[in-house]
């Protein structure tokens, strides 16, 4: 956006030459170091053109119109300051200012002066979250920006994350927020087959990325329409500068083990709990196990930690080199990048390579043309789904007394209580997925008249994914004779956005800004999978050389937008703003009678701070409030689900037609209406800053599944019938706490809440038969629901329930359900300290979640006094032995299910505190620098979840399984945690 | 030029942008709209092939109706050892479970996911009915008829035999039976329709209708498809299963005298081979198409050999005791599990893509001798010459009581039809205990689903005890 702002002004520059004017000239130089300043603005006060920029000597030179009195001098990073036009040439002193409200952010189809924004954005740049070892880079917005919650789910590499901004805004379209990149609408949902959610992100470079900027109210994303409920993730990507060539490159790498594991039991304690479980039903304990797992283990002497097997030390290394430079007619950035993760869990491992090419041309004065070109190209060694038997994880239910390697063969014992997944990593076994993306764009921009700029920008997002799976003869899944599975799944999303932009000043006092546009879009999804079966030996693992081509399929699916849009911004005296904005979505994903939809947006701010009575206020630096109200809409519906259609159903070799679907003629996007109040702030020359916002998103005509008698041929229907709402604030507070010469502090606070609440429903949607997430009026969303666990009976061993009329019972069904927890946090922030004395710097970012249960689904395995032979956590010890023993496991009784039903014996308090990431670096001082012709040289060692601290007691509190849906928020089911990873590096400039 | 060249792109681009209305309509690919789906012959045979698709899911014929009719027939509390266990659930599926030990509950999954396909399979046949003016074949659109009235009539007799209390609990059969639907169902209004339960009685007057409709309008022979004699042996079932032994007796026996089918000299064949002789109607599996291989199947949960089977379903050890000593059916139809799970298990349901027999002519055999008996009869054959087809030295390496008893004829159902979804439907008819719940227990009665009683508000009534 620098860029654009520079090049916006170096074009005016050259193309307005007035009749009437005079030259000035000067030298801008940093008012601390003396240092001079290349790429400062210079512009007659109140007018947007006329400007020049400062050369690499901090000198600059213009002509202007004799009237002109005062001139601007801008500078990213520093205080704009009016100087008086005087005697030539002029000596000019920046201050930093290192939270400067002159900050450019990027907005939809547009960038704006942070001190003018009249809506909710939040803003993350790359200096936050460079040379992190981030598995993706949404990652990076986690406790950074404030209203934005992120939960990882799960510590798998390549999967995909939550990501909610302001609550959630829907229950069964998406609830991810809308990405952009460089103006292109990109794929972030899962597109592969597996249960779980790949992440497309993940094949982004972290380190071409300049800003992330998160449009959270309706003023900011409902220019967006249709897609902006969620709100909208802005990705610019760095790009050239005017200046001498630079070369930086970067090399890290590390090691990762897991932030947290769950125990077990020993060999010892297993046999003492199920002598004890078969011993009290009159049952032996052998020859169960016997009769169950087929080995005489139980008399074995093998001790066995299974749980540790799923984890392997994880390793990092990354490679990544940029060069950027450019003239006054053209600026480019080449980089690339190699990234190898091998993750905490056996099988796991991510590598991605990138490249990358932004190049700007002015061909004349009044135009310029660019394009972004990318291609990565990303690996992803995946693990199975949590709730598949191969998931490691479930390798802490076999008992501890089996052996891990089978005596008789030498091999992984495949005389396991359960499948001994360890096989899968055995020889030829492959689940990888490749996937080749580029995101691109070209765009060219003509500065037709001074003030009235016309863009046009065609963009595509194509990716390429390709699953590739072999299962050799010993596995669950690929005996007896193997299998192997391809899959293909091809994504394109071609955009095509046109616009005008006309801005202008009157009398000084009156600045206006307006945009049009038109936006065309189509999104081609496309598939095609093989399966073959029986190969001659596991060697040989594509289906060429397969014995059954045992599955065959290919699909296509299509939509397409055509979009209108209008925004105005008008400024008065440079203190009252006003924004107002609108869009038109026509979706084919909208029912024929209710094709295109409207989302206007109104939004308005004062500058207290520039009124007369604080103008020259001390300690007041900065004062603004603003408002918005507006409507943004979720068109993530499903492409055809306004159809009542029929699809193929094969009956062995005949093939036949069933219902597939019942149809809503009138179905629609659903639509948020969305109020936000802020206020931003700044004190003692902006040394403390911040924001507080309120919002309330009231969302209504949500898709639901309407429920249908089945006995009319169909479950449900799909219709727009239910209301949400999402009240909630978030503060953020920067603050410069020590600065001196050679110590500086800066401490930068957020907190955000977010309370839902659905406010209509066609019919309350029940907990799952293993879960306990819910729907219902007047609850938040995925309220945890079910039966009360009330602890064990001293007297008999009994699990206890709440019943009717508060009555304590022992039968399980004689419970009744009753709210037992919310998956919601109370609240969640972040905070960032970064310290710098002398030559080094330390950064120190924090991140916290508190309230957010969460429900352990394995509960019933894992910690259930040994019901059945899965091994068991070690609380489990602590079993009830005798009447009168005080505690809460109950006794335990093989097979019999006492306090085996669904309760909240499993849920715990998810609340958690962790050093998200630490990074301390040392520059190597100049001197030395000069002698080895460096720029620059930073050494460093970096941390990601450095330390936890959490009363969880499974694996890591911050966890999602996916594969109950996501109507249960915070499931736990053997889902690994996330992963602790040191690394060191350098960086050097040339 | 070069602004000339420039303000065409953009021109170009603005262009590409209007009159955008018709790239709004995007057709989807791998479905058709209703509105246009039925046109000709080729569109309903589609839809016929369709119903039979359905029959062959997991939630249907691929799995459910045998699994959960041999789940119910165990009595869990018998000893690991006992033959009384019948069938042992020892998977993690809680639906399952709760099926085999007796504590289902409202939400089970398993009620609910027999009843929404039983019924989709219903609303389908429907479709076809309605759209038998669009077949201009005169004998296809009598063949389309009666496949479309079979299926219909067979899901509505397996709901009722699920869900409703077993005919002749009541003294009128008024208790409440399953809803009964030949309303095709396409459009919103209409599926939105709330129909409560109809009694036992009349389910099995319009079972017994649709089955008899059936059996006059399908041809004789139809290949895979259900036939003439598919009907009529199903109607000989609904027949027997009300006790109504006069007309079991004389569908079983048409079935019989039709001489199409014959039993297999080998147990196993008719199991391993695809439409043999012996089947009189059976779901056709492929490799490709079949009912599961890893969360539904009958070989999914029946099999425990390398790479096949999760041995869910486990028989007890003892189980092949029940055969005569040296029958061939104690060795061929069970064996030791190997690779997932330890333990006997039943060899009848062993290949992802093997043919599923539905009902099977020594069913028929079976039928026509307990009725013959219990009529004191000798209609086709006499009951010893009926027992004898099944239980011979070729067959089975044993022979068959010269006079048998009722007990000898029903004992001979219960081993030759074991797990194939016959028990409990035999346990309930037969006024027979599944441990110590008599026939009528209400827990041996599949819950109605939670979510249809919710969605209907109450109008579909839920079972006593849910």
């Amino acid at each position: 956006m620098r860029k654009l702002f520079l090049l916006l002004l170096s074009i005016v520059t050259i193309c307005n030459v007035w009749a009437q004017s005079k030259e000035v000239s000067g030298k801008v130089t940093d008012a601390s170091s003396g240092a001079p300043l290349e790429g400062v603005a210079v512009t007659p006060k109140g007018s947007k053109t006329g400007g020049a920029l400062t050369l690499s000597d901090g000198s600059f030179k213009l002509s202007v119109p004799s009237a002109t009195k005062i001139l601007t001098f801008t500078y990213i990073g520093y205080a704009s300051i009016d100087l008086p036009v005087g005697s030539t040439p002029m000596t000019v002193k920046l201050t930093a200012d290192d939270k400067s409200l002159s900050e450019v952010v990027v907005v939809g189809y547009g960038t704006k002066i942070k001190k003018e924004v009249t809506s909710s954005v939040a803003r993350v740049t790359s200096k936050e979250f460079a040379n992190l070892p981030l598995p993706s880079f949404e990652q990076a917005l986690q406790g950074r920006a404030a209203g934005v919650f992120i939960n990882s789910g799960s510590g798998k590499l390549g999967q995909g994350l939550n990501i909610r901004v302001r609550g959630i805004s829907s229950i069964s379209a998406n609830q991810q927020p809308f990405v952009v990149i460089d103006g292109v609408p990109v794929v972030s949902q899962a597109l592969g087959t597996a249960t779980e959610p790949d992440n497309p992100l993940a094949s982004i470079n972290p380190d071409d990325i300049e800003s992330i900027e998160v449009l959270k109210d309706a003023a900011a994303a409902a220019i967006y329409g249709s897609r902006a409920s969620n709100g909208v993730l802005l990705v610019t990507t760095k790009s050239g500068k005017q200046g001498k060539t630079k070369v930086s490159a970067g090399v890290f790498g590390g090691w990762s083990d897991p932030t947290r594991k769950a125990e077990f039991l020993n060999a010892a304690q297993y046999r003492e709990l199920f002598g004890a479980a078969a011993d009290n039903v009159g049952l032996d304990a052998e020859s169960e196990f016997i009769d169950n797992t087929g080995t005489n283990d139980w008399a074995s002497n093998n001790d066995v930690n299974w749980a540790d097997q799923a984890f392997q030390k994880g390793s990092i290394q990354q490679y990544n080199v940029s060069v950027t430079g450019g003239d006054a007619k053209t600026r480019f950035l080449v980089s690339g990048s190699w990234n190898d993760q091998v993750g905490i869990i056996i099988g796991n491992r991510l590598t991605r390579g990138t490249g990358r090419l932004n190049v700007e041309h002015s061909i004349s004065k009044k135009v310029k043309i660019g394009a972004n070109l990318s291609l990565n190209q990303t690996n992803n060694f995946r693990v199975p789904s949590d709730n598949a038997f191969s998931n490691p994880l479930q390798l802490n239910a076999l008992p501890p007394i089996q052996p891990l390697i089978d005596p008789t063969t030498g091999l992984n014992n495949q005389n396991t209580l359960y499948y001994n997944n360890l096989i899968e990593l055995e020889g030829s076994n492959r689940n990888l997925n490749k996937i080749y993306r580029t995101i691109s764009n070209a765009f060219v921009e003509w500065n037709v008249a001074p003030g009235l700029t016309l863009r046009n920008q065609a963009g595509i997002d194509f990716y390429y994914l390709r699953e590739s799976r072999f299962l050799g003869r010993r596995t669950l899944d690929g005996a007896p004779e193997g299998i192997s599975n391809e899959d293909q799944t091809t994504s394109s999303i071609f955009t095509n956005t046109f616009t005008a932009n006309w801005n202008k000043a009157f009398a000084d006092k009156h600045n206006i800004d307006v945009l049009a546009g038109a936006e065309y879009q189509k999104g081609i999804v496309t598939g095609a999978s093989v399966e073959g079966r029986a190969f001659p030996s596991d060697r040989f693992t594509r289906i060429a050389s397969a014995a059954i081509i045992s599955n065959g399929s290919s699909t296509e699916t299509e939509y397409t937008f055509v979009s209108y849009f209008a925004r105005a911004n008008y400024k008065f005296l440079n203190r009252y703003l006003l924004g107002a904005s609108f869009r038109v979505d026509g979706s084919s994903r909208f029912g024929k009678e209710n094709r295109y939809g409207a989302f206007p947006a109104l939004s308005a701010g004062w500058i207290l701070s520039e009124e007369n009575f604080l103008k020259n206020s001390k300690w007041l630096s900065f004062l603004k409030v603003r408002t918005s109200y507006g409507r943004t809409g979720n068109a993530e519906i499903g492409n055809f689900s306004s159809r009542t259609l029929y699809g193929a159903n094969a009956y062995a070799d005949l093939a036949g037609i069933v219902t597939s679907s019942i149809g809503d003629t009138k179905l629609s996007w659903e639509s948020t209406d969305q109020f936000d109040l802020g206020i931003d702030f700044g004190f003692l020359n902006n040394r403390i800053s911040g924001e507080i916002d309120f919002f309330t998103k009231k969302t209504k005509d949500l898709l639901l599944n309407s429920p249908l008698p089945a006995t009319n041929g169909f479950t449900s229907i799909t219709k727009n019938i239910g209301d949400m709402k999402n009240t909630g604030w978030e503060f953020v507070l920067n603050a410069t706490i020590i600065q001196n010469k050679n110590f500086r502090w800066t401490s930068s606070f957020n907190i955000s809440t977010y309370k839902n609440e659905i406010t209509r429903l066609v019919a309350p949607v029940p907990p799952g038969q293993r879960t306990l997430g819910r729907l219902a009026v007047g609850a938040p969303y995925g309220q945890f629901f079910g039966r009360k666990y009330m602890g064990v009976d001293p007297a008999n061993g009994d699990a206890l329930y709440l019943g009717a009329g508060g009555v304590i019972t022992n039968n399980y069904n004689a419970a009744i359900d009753t709210v037992l927890g919310n998956p919601n946090p109370d609240f969640y922030g972040g905070w960032n300290n970064r310290f710098s004395y002398k030559n080094f710097d330390l950064d120190i970012q924090c991140q916290f979640v508190s309230g957010g249960d969460v429900y352990n689904v394995a509960g019933f395995f894992q910690s259930v006094n040994g019901d059945y032979f899965d091994n068991q956590t070690v609380d489990q010890m602590n079993y009830w032995k005798k009447p009168g023993d005080v505690t809460d496991i109950p006794q335990p009784r093989l097979y019999e299910g006492n306090g085996a039903g669904k309760s909240s014996r499993w849920i715990q308090d998810g609340s958690y505190f962790r050093v998200k990431s630490v990074n301390l670096g040392y520059n190597l001082p100049r001197k030395l620098l000069q002698n080895i012709k460096f720029e620059s040289v930073r050494v460093y060692v970096a941390a990601q979840n450095l330390l936890t601290f959490t009363k969880y007691k499974g694996y890591d509190p911050e966890v999602n399984t996916t594969y109950v849906g996501n109507i249960n928020l915070g499931h736990d089911f053997y889902t690994p945690p996330q992963a602790r990873t040191i690394t060191i590096g350098v960086n050097v400039g040339l | 030029m070069k602004y000339k060249l420039l303000s065409l792109c953009i021109a170009a681009g603005v262009l590409s942008l209007t009159s955008c209305d018709k790239k709004l309509d995007v057709e989807p690919q791998q479905n058709i709209d209703a509105t246009t789906a039925f046109q000709n012959d080729q569109d309903v045979n589609s839809a016929m092939v369709g119903c039979y698709s359905l029959l062959g899911t997991g939630q249907l014929y691929g799995t459910n109706l045998f699994l959960l009719a041999d789940l119910l027939a165990s009595n869990n509390a018998a000893g690991s050892t006992s033959v009384d266990r019948y069938l042992t659930w020892q998977g993690t599926f809680q639906g399952q479970r709760q099926v085999y030990s007796k504590t289902m509950t409202r939400d089970n999954s398993e009620a609910s996911r027999v009843w929404i396909q039983a019924y989709r399979a219903i609303n389908n046949a429907n479709i076809v009915i309605a759209n038998l003016g669009k077949v201009s074949d005169a004998g296809l659109r009598a063949q389309l008829e009666g496949e479309a009235l079979f299926v219909r009539g067979v899901m509505h007799f397996e709901l009722v035999r699920l869900y409703g209390l077993q005919w002749g609990a009541t003294p009128s059969n008024t208790q409440l039976g399953v809803v009964i639907r030949t309303k095709p169902i396409t459009n919103e209004a209409d599926a939105a329709e709330r129909v409560a339960r109809a009694t036992v009685a009349d389910v099995y007057t319009q079972v017994i209708n649709d089955l008899t409709s059936a059996s006059a309008k399908l041809p004789d022979d139809n290949g895979t498809r259900a036939d003439k004699f598919t009907a009529l042996a199903f109607l000989s079932r609904v027949y027997l299963q009300k006790a109504d032994y006069t007309n079991a007796l004389n569908a079983a026996n048409q079935v019989i005298n039709s001489n199409k089918y014959r039993l297999n000299a080998s147990v196993a064949a008719v199991f391993s081979n695809k439409n043999t002789a012996e089947s009189i109607f059976e779901i056709q599996q492929n490799d490709q198409n079949n009912a599961g291989q890893t969360n539904d199947g009958m070989a999914t949960f029946f099999a425990s050999i390398t790479g096949i089977g999760r041995g869910d379903a486990r028989v007890p050890a003892n189980f092949p005791t029940v055969y005569p000593a040296g029958d061939l059916r104690s060795t061929e139809w069970y064996y030791a599990g190997r690779s997932a799970r330890p333990g006997t298990y039943c060899a009848k349901w062993r290949s992802f893509s093997q043919n599923l027999p539905v009902i099977r002519i020594a069913e028929m055999y079976l039928t026509r001798a307990e009725c013959n008996v219990r009529l004191g009869s000798n209609v086709g054959a006499t009951p010893a010459a009926d027992l004898a087809q099944v239980r011979n030295t070729t067959r089975t390496g044993t022979t068959a009581p010269a006079v048998p008893t009722l007990a000898d004829v029903l004992n001979e159902r219960y081993i030759e039809l074991a797990f194939e979804g016959v028990r409990i439907h035999d346990v309930r008819r037969l006024n027979l205990n599944v441990g110590t719940r008599p026939w009528n227990s209400n827990q041996l009665v599949m819950p109605i689903p939670a979510r249809e009683v919710d969605a209907t508000s109450g109008v579909v009534a839920q079972n006593p005890g849910y």
